[in-house]
This record gives C-alpha cells, sequence and structure tokens, in this order.
C-alpha cells in the first residue's frame, strides 16, 4: 500500500533542501526563470540577429545606420529570457501499487523532488496524475511558496485503474500549452503501447524526460510452478505453468520492454533514466540532474 | 512373462490401479498459487509465442506421464516377482526326482554332500523349464508332497524343504500321469527302478566310509544280568582302513580297539560290558578318512545295575536264599517279617508269604502275600491248578519255560485291579494264568513296580524247575526296569506307548504325536532316545543307522558326475541368466528412472 500523510516528511525534505543546494553547485551561476528557453523578439536586451522590416511594424527597432547604408528597413532582433513550463506527469494507475517500497510512493517522492527543485528555480510546474486519463491534475505553479501546495496534491493522490498514457497526454495537451519539458514518471506498463502517447508528445513538440520505474521483482521474478497471475490494473488473471526457461523469456522480454522505451527516447533525443525501487530517490535525481535535461 | 510372487489375477488388478492411480495423480492438479502482477502485459506477449510450441509441450507432459508410468509398473511388476520366458522355448513341464536316501548324505571330494550337489542341479533343471511350463519335484523318501506339476516357485519351495532321509526305504515314487520331462538325480546306491525314459543325472563319486552295520546289547541267555555288545563293522572305502572302534558308558572310560580293516571286510566284535555300569552305550568308528559320518556312531541302553540291593522276607526259604546268593552282583539281605520296618531299604523287595501293612518304598516281588490293605484281597484258595497260558514276550518270562509247573495251591484274587487303593492307575497284567482264568502270576506297572506270585513256592515245584533262577533273574530286572532299548533307524519311529514325550540323549523335547495306542516321532539322527508315557511306563529306543546297505555308499552302477544324453542336452541349452532376479532389474529400473525424473523436473524439462 501507498504511504498517506508520511510521504514527504522532515527526513524528505532536508532531502530536497540538499539536493537543490547540490542543483546549484552543479550548474554554476545560471539564472531563476530564465534558463529555459531564448526567444528572439523585438524587446530585450542581447542583440541577436537582423530581419527585413514589413509594413505596419513598431518602428522603434529599425536599424537607421543600416538603412543609411544599404537604403533598406532592417529590424534589430533581441533575445528574450523565457520561463519553459515543466509537466510533471506521474504514472497513477493500478500497476504502480506493487513492490516494496510500493512504485506509486517511490514516482511520487521523484514527481515532488523535481518539482520542489522547478519552484525553487522559479520555474512553472505542472502536476499531473494518470492512468487511463488525468487522474490528478494542480495546474501551473510557481514560486517555492507553491511547495507544500504541490505536496498536498501529492500526498491525496492515490493509484486507480489501467493505464492509458495517450488518451491522457491527449486530454492534456489538448487545451492549448506551451512548449516545455514533460517528465514522466511510471512503469510504461501501457496496454496501448508507449508509442502512441511518446508520438503525441512529439506531436506538441514537447521535450520529455521519461523516468522508468520497475521492481527488483518484475524484472525477475520468483514463482512457484504453478500459478495464477493476477492483472493488478484490469484484474484479469492467467493460469501460468513456471519453468525456468519461461523465467528467463520473460526476464529477456522485460528488458527488451525497457530497452524499447529508452530507445524511443534516446532517437528522439529524449531524456530516459531507468531505476529500480530499491535505488533511493535522491540518488536518482541526482542522476537526472547529471543527465544535464532538468537543469539547464 | 510370468509372475511368482502373486497369481495372474492379482498383478493384473495391481498393475492396472497403478496405471490408474498414476493417471488420476498427473490429472488431480492442485490449485495454482495467487499472485499479483503489476501487469500481465508482458506475460501475455510472452505466453503468446510459447503457444507455438504446444506440440513440444504437449510431448514434454507425455513424456513425464510415460516416465512415472513406466517407473510405477516397474515396482509394482517387481513386487509380482516376474520371469520371463525364454524366446524361442516351448512350454517344457519337467518333474526332477531327486534321491534322498541315506548314502546322498556322503562328502565329494570337494566339500559338498552328494545331496548338495543334487539340489543344486535340480534347481538348475527347474530354472531352465520355460516360465509358463510346469514343475514338479519328488524324492525317493517321500517328503514332497505328491500331485499335479504346479509352478516354478512351488517346486523350489519344495526342494528347499526336501533333506536327507536316513531311514525308510528309498523308492523311485510314482509319476504323474502328465506329460514332462524326467530327470533323477541319483547316487546309484540305494535306488534303482527308474523308468527308462528319465533322464538320470549321477552325482555319485567314490568316498571313502567305514560304518557300524549292526550294534545290539543282549544278555546272555546263561547269565540275564550280563550283557555282551555286539558290534559289526564295515569298511565301504575303496583302501584299507586302519579303524578305531571306541565304546563310552555313562560313567567309564570306554573300550578302545583298533582293527585294519581291507576294503569291503567286515567284522563282528563281541565286546563285554560287565565294566559298563548302567546308562547309554555310545559306540564309534574313527578311520583316517570318513565321507559319511552317519554310520560312524551307534547307540544302546545297559540296563543291568552293577550292584543291586535286594531285601528278602521270608520266614525261611532255601530255595530263593540259595538262588539269590548265587545271582553275581547282587547284595541280599534277608528279614524274618517280624524284624521288617518300614525303614528297611532296598532296591528291591521280595515278600515270601509276608506283605507289610504299607506298601514298601520301592518295587517288590511278592509270593502268595497274605491279604493287606493296600493289595487286592484273597477271594479263595484253588487246588491244584493248571499253568496252560503264559505269555513270554513279556521280558518277565523272557527265556522261561513253565510246561513242567506244577502248584498245590494258589490263591485267587479279584484281578483287576491290583491295588485295593488304586483301582485307577493299579491296572494289573496276567503273564501266567492258570485254568478257570486263575492269574498266578500277575505284573503291575506302576512307579514302584509288583509283581504278584498268587502261589507260594513250596506248594510248587517251580523252585526245581530250571527256569526258576531265570525268573528270578527276569523278575528282578523288569523290577529294576531293566530293558535294553528298542531298536529303530531313522526316521519316523513308532513306540508302543501312547500320548508318549520323548527326550533325547541331552534331554531336549523331541515333536513327538499320538497315533491310536502308539506315539510317533521323527528321528532324524541315530541317538538313544527315552520314550515316557502315562503313568510310569518308559521306554529306551537305540535310533541306529546301522545297515550294511547305507553304509555301502560305492556300491553303485553309475559313474562319477554321469549325465544321460537327454540332460546333457537340457544342461547345455541352459541360459545362465537373472530370469528370476528380474524384480531385481525392474527394481533398479525404477530407481534409474526416478532418478532421471528428479533430474528433468529440476531442469523443467519435463513440465
Amino acid at each position: 500500500m501507498s504511504e498517506k500523510g508520511t510521504l514527504f516528511d522532515d527526513e524528505f525534505l532536508k532531502k530536497l533542501e540538499y539536493l537543490n543546494l547540490v542543483s546549484n553547485h552543479m550548474i554554476p551561476g545560471h539564472m531563476h526563470g530564465e534558463h529555459r528557453a531564448k526567444k528572439k523578439t523585438d524587446s530585450g536586451i542581447e542583440f541577436a540577429d537582423y530581419r527585413q522590416y514589413v509594413s505596419g511594424e513598431d518602428t522603434k527597432n529599425v536599424d537607421w545606420r543600416t538603412y543609411l547604408r544599404l537604403d533598406k528597413l532592417i529590424l534589430r532582433l533581441f533575445e528574450e529570457e523565457a520561463d519553459l513550463p515543466i509537466y510533471i506527469f506521474f504514472d497513477a494507475s493500478g500497476s504502480m501499487e506493487y513492490g516494496a517500497p510500493v512504485k506509486f510512493d517511490y514516482a511520487r517522492k521523484i514527481a515532488a523532488a523535481l518539482c520542489y527543485v522547478g519552484l525553487l528555480n522559479q520555474d512553472r510546474v505542472n502536476l499531473v496524475g494518470f492512468a487511463d486519463g488525468i487522474a490528478h491534475e494542480l495546474s501551473a505553479r510557481r514560486g517555492k511558496h507553491q511547495v507544500w501546495h504541490a505536496f498536498r496534491f501529492l500526498e491525496e493522490a492515490e493509484p486507480h485503474g489501467a493505464t492509458a498514457m495517450e488518451k491522457a497526454f491527449k486530454a492534456f495537451f489538448s487545451s492549448r500549452r506551451r512548449r516545455g519539458l514533460v517528465v514522466v514518471v511510471s512503469d510504461f506498463l501501457d496496454e496501448q503501447g508507449f508509442s502512441r502517447a511518446f508520438d503525441m508528445l512529439r506531436y506538441f513538440k514537447q521535450d520529455l524526460f521519461a523516468v522508468h520505474i520497475h521492481t527488483p521483482e518484475e524484472a525477475h521474478p520468483d514463482l512457484p510452478d504453478e500459478v495464477l497471475l493476477e492483472d493488478a490494473e484490469l484484474g484479469t488473471s492467467q493460469r501460468v505453468r513456471v519453468t525456468p526457461a519461461l523465467l528467463e523469456a520473460y526476464a529477456e522480454q522485460f528488458e527488451e520492454h525497457c530497452e524499447e522505451v529508452g530507445g524511443y527516447c534516446r532517437k528522439n533525443g529524449w531524456g530516459y533514466l531507468r531505476t529500480t525501487t530499491d535505488v533511493p530517490f535522491e540518488d536518482l535525481i541526482l542522476q537526472v540532474f547529471r543527465q544535464g535535461r532538468f537543469l539547464k | 512373462m510370468i509372475f511368482l510372487g502373486m497369481g495372474a489375477g492379482l498383478i493384473g488388478a495391481l498393475l492396472g490401479t497403478t496405471v490408474l492411480a498414476v493417471i488420476y495423480l498427473y490429472w488431480l492438479k492442485p490449485p495454482p498459487q495467487r499472485v499479483v502482477v503489476p501487469s500481465t502485459l508482458l506475460w501475455n506477449r510472452l505466453l503468446k509465442e510459447k503457444k507455438r510450441n504446444t506440440f513440444i509441450d504437449r510431448l514434454r507432459w507425455w513424456l513425464s506421464l510415460m516416465l512415472a508410468l513406466t517407473i510405477g509398473l516397474s515396482v509394482a511388476a517387481g513386487i509380482g516377482r516376474p520371469e520371463l520366458s525364454s524366446p524361442g522355448q516351448g512350454i517344457r513341464n519337467i518333474t526332477v526326482v531327486i534321491d534322498n536316501s541315506a548314502t546322498m548324505a556322503t562328502f565329494t571330494a570337494a566339500g559338498f554332500t552328494r545331496w548338495e550337489r543334487a539340489v543344486a542341479h535340480a534347481g538348475r533343471f527347474l530354472r531352465q523349464g520355460s516360465a509358463s511350463g510346469k514343475f514338479l519335484i519328488l524324492d525317493t523318501s517321500g517328503q514332497a508332497p505328491p500331485g499335479e506339476p504346479g509352478d516354478r516357485r512351488a517346486a523350489l519351495e519344495v526342494l528347499a524343504g526336501l533333506t536327507v532321509s536316513l531311514g525308510g526305504v528309498p523308492e523311485f515314487p510314482d509319476l504323474p500321469e502328465v506329460e514332462s520331462e524326467v530327470f533323477f538325480i541319483s547316487d546309484g546306491v540305494m535306488v534303482d527302478g527308474a523308468p527308462p525314459e528319465a533322464a538320470l543325472i549321477s552325482v555319485f563319486e567314490p568316498a571313502h566310509n567305514v560304518g557300524i552295520t549292526a550294534f545290539e546289547i543282549e544278555a546272555l541267555p546263561s547269565e540275564p544280568t550280563r550283557y555282551n555288545a555286539f558290534v559289526q563293522i564295515k569298511n565301504a572305502s575303496p583302501v584299507t582302513e586302519q579303524v578305531t572302534l571306541r565304546l563310552s558308558g555313562s560313567d567309564n572310560e570306554g573300550i578302545r580297539d583298533t582293527l585294519t580293516l581291507q576294503t569291503g571286510e567286515t567284522r563282528a566284535h563281541l565286546i563285554d560290558l560287565s565294566g559298563f555300569g548302567r546308562g547309554p552305550v555310545r559306540a564309534v568308528v574313527t578311520a583316517d578318512s570318513d565321507a559319511f559320518s552317519a554310520d560312524d556312531y551307534a547307540y544302546g541302553f545297559l540296563p543291568v545295575r552293577t550292584q543291586t540291593r535286594v531285601a528278602l522276607i521270608t520266614p525261611g526259604s532255601l530255595y530263593l536264599e540259595n538262588v539269590l546268593a548265587d545271582q553275581p552282583k547282587l547284595s541280599l539281605e534277608v528279614i524274618r517279617p517280624a524284624q521288617y520296618n518300614a525303614l528297611v531299604s532296598a532296591d528291591v523287595y521280595i515278600f515270601d508269604r509276608f506283605a507289610p501293612p504299607q506298601a514298601p518304598r520301592g518295587p517288590a516281588l511278592l509270593f502268595l502275600p497274605p491279604d493287606a490293605a493296600w493289595l487286592t484281597p484273597t477271594l479263595s484258595v484253588v487246588e491244584v491248578p493248571d499253568a496252560p497260558g503264559w505269555n513270554p514276550a513279556h521280558p518277565v518270562l523272557r527265556f522261561v519255560a513253565l510246561e513242567d509247573l506244577r502248584i498245590d495251591r494258589a490263591a485267587r484274587i479279584a484281578a483287576p485291579p491290583f491295588f485295593a487303593d488304586a483301582p485307577g492307575d493299579g491296572a494289573a497284567t496276567q503273564i501266567v494264568v492258570g485254568n478257570r482264568a486263575l492269574p498266578l502270576v500277575l505284573v503291575s506297572d506302576r512307579e514302584d513296580r509288583i509283581v504278584r506270585v498268587s502261589f507260594a513256592l513250596e506248594d510248587s515245584n517251580f523252585p526245581l524247575q530250571p527256569s526258576f533262577p531265570i525268573f528270578l533273574a527276569n523278575a528282578l530286572g523288569w523290577l529294576m526296569d531293566e530293558q535294553v532299548a528298542l531298536a529303530r533307524v531313522p526316521g519316523r519311529v513308532e513306540v508302543p506307548l501312547p500320548r508318549a514325550v520323548v527326550t533325547d540323549l541331552e534331554g531336549n523335547d523331541i515333536v513327538a504325536w499320538p497315533l491310536s495306542d502308539r506315539t510317533v516321532f521323527l528321528a532324524e539322527q541315530p541317538g538313544l532316545y527315552t520314550v515316557a508315557g502315562e503313568g510310569y511306563s518308559r521306554l529306551r529306543v537305540a535310533v541306529n543307522l546301522a545297515s550294511t546297505e547305507r553304509s555301502s555308499v560305492n556300491d553303485s552302477e553309475l559313474a562319477s558326475g554321469e549325465i544321460t544324453a537327454a540332460a546333457s542336452t537340457v544342461l547345455a541349452g541352459a541360459e545362465p541368466g537373472p530370469n528370476d532376479e528380474l524384480w531385481i532389474v525392474l527394481l533398479l529400473l525404477a530407481l534409474v528412472l526416478v532418478v532421471a525424473e528428479w533430474i528433468t523436473y529440476h531442469r523443467r524439462l519435463t513440465i
């Protein structure tokens, strides 16, 4: 069972503080709220480029010296620092309520940690729990004071139902969303397949960082000879005569599945991190930082 | 395949039950354990691929089932003691007649007896027959139960129960009227008369033997209290033998004699047993080499005492005093009736015209006793009776002639019973009977024996008869229970005592059973046996081989190891193999398969 009320205790908060310090140390001189994306606009300070003047535009940035030399109206463009939003999707399907510690708790801690660092960096952070659609959603927040709000939201979330990532992404990004970083914390055990959901992210031009969680037992299950396997999400069962060969084949299948997810991400230049629940979450967060995708 | 341990129906039921049980256990699947997994997505994908291997999976399942069935059937069949029929052999019925006469106990040079070799041959014949054939074991002494041929196991059991029979008259048994190959295994010494169709296997081998062919302890007719031992020894060896003869009794060192006997020579010895005390006498012959031991010793019983104390209570009888004074080894004390009291001690009491108020504490001979409380009273006095009948077979009257006996008068007593106070126990036997059924001499076989003469010596001419001293000696001998042992040969022994108890020389009880008015017991070895009947009757039986025929262990027309053509064909066709050990092979197979099953199970090859 997932923990309630004790998930984000003092010990956890201390670890978050530590992670925040580490994140500042790892990326020296980075600026809060300005480090995400650069947009060439007519406002701003730092010169970026020129472009042809179009009739009707504001003439304040027309480079008159160039006009005198070339007899052409040229506009000067400046880079505008824009804060890109962070969308943290955590898997709240039935399959996450498995293992010791429970995968869902582990996923919530990761989501909380990334949310904490994002909020402290003055990023706009969205928290979304998904199952066969959007199960829980916390609208975009910014600033340190939103941390407790986010934690309460995570604590109240409960895993339930089947996984349908595509449906959840479609529902979320169909309403106008700015391009940003999508962090998905999940076991990616989706009956419809993860690739269609990822295609959807590509369609919406979102950047993805996938955190793939599973328990050690999932990779190498220890099962009796005759077993009735019950699906935690669907409630269906399957009678299986377990043999070492079958277990070996299953382990290969599992590796293949993980490799598929990771391969898709790498192919699209996305971040991917695979972990088991026996790895301390702070170590995982540090790995996320080291990948450099979360902090820029 | 046939099964020795169980009938066909039973083994069929066992095998069928095993098959059903194994199949049932295979179909009986325990409920699987429920295990919750995050998702069966990957399992379903995997099992969809695995379904392509269904045929191999089914093959594995069938292989596992076949393994389990083979294991179960191997164990079940092993319990039934299976045996394979030899391929190519037709059904053969085999009858083996095995000679178990006395000479088969002769040892061969290899250290086995002829009997042991015969049993080995018989076992081979039985094992070589076809598994579905019929088998019968017969012997020449009638130990094997007669009947129709049966299965091999029964025949082997009968064979295992047979032994050499030292006694009896061995003869070739009657064969059952069924088609069967007949084999006769013998040394050819004591049994002949085998039918021509019987294939003969000889276990004869020349052997050394010196044996006692006769042994008897007898009193001299002229001197009934003196005994001689008659010993006859035969050298049946193919060479001259130095023989040592030893006679030993219960209380002396015995007699030792050495003699040289030529091949086939028989020599008789008469040995005076004056130096021997009352009790068993054992004769033993030894030679340098002797392959047949059953005739090397013989037993007898010397009945006479070395010194007998006789108390004669008489008012005066010169006849008795003189005759008794002449008896050897006899200590006589003459007492007048007035001096007699119950404290007088003697081995035998002789009361002449006198009877004490109480019975004496020992055997007694009474001549015309007056009435006493412990005696049957006199009814009347009969004048001048004759003695037309007597029983010469009774030990008291042995060698006694009474044709010339004349009696003036005799007392008529109520007989039987003999004793007034013991009507049941004191039944008397009349051994001399006068006219009109007048009992003249009666004997009673109580614990303390009694001989009662119903006339006075002075009233007859009996003391003047030559047989009177013999009568006295016989009477004293019988009263002292002095009788030689009955002579019998080993085997079934019958004694004329009903419901008797039999013990051997060491006092061990021998199994005996009543047969009408006799008792029967089996004396498997030579020895001296004591037979105690109801009441106080007792007999000794000397069981000795003592037979020239049995000692002649080389008296055979067969050659050493001779095997007739038919038998040799069978022996040559023998297929040595573990036919009757097939159950071991089956159990080993089951063990190997269990190990294989264990390995394949643990490697998940069969599931």
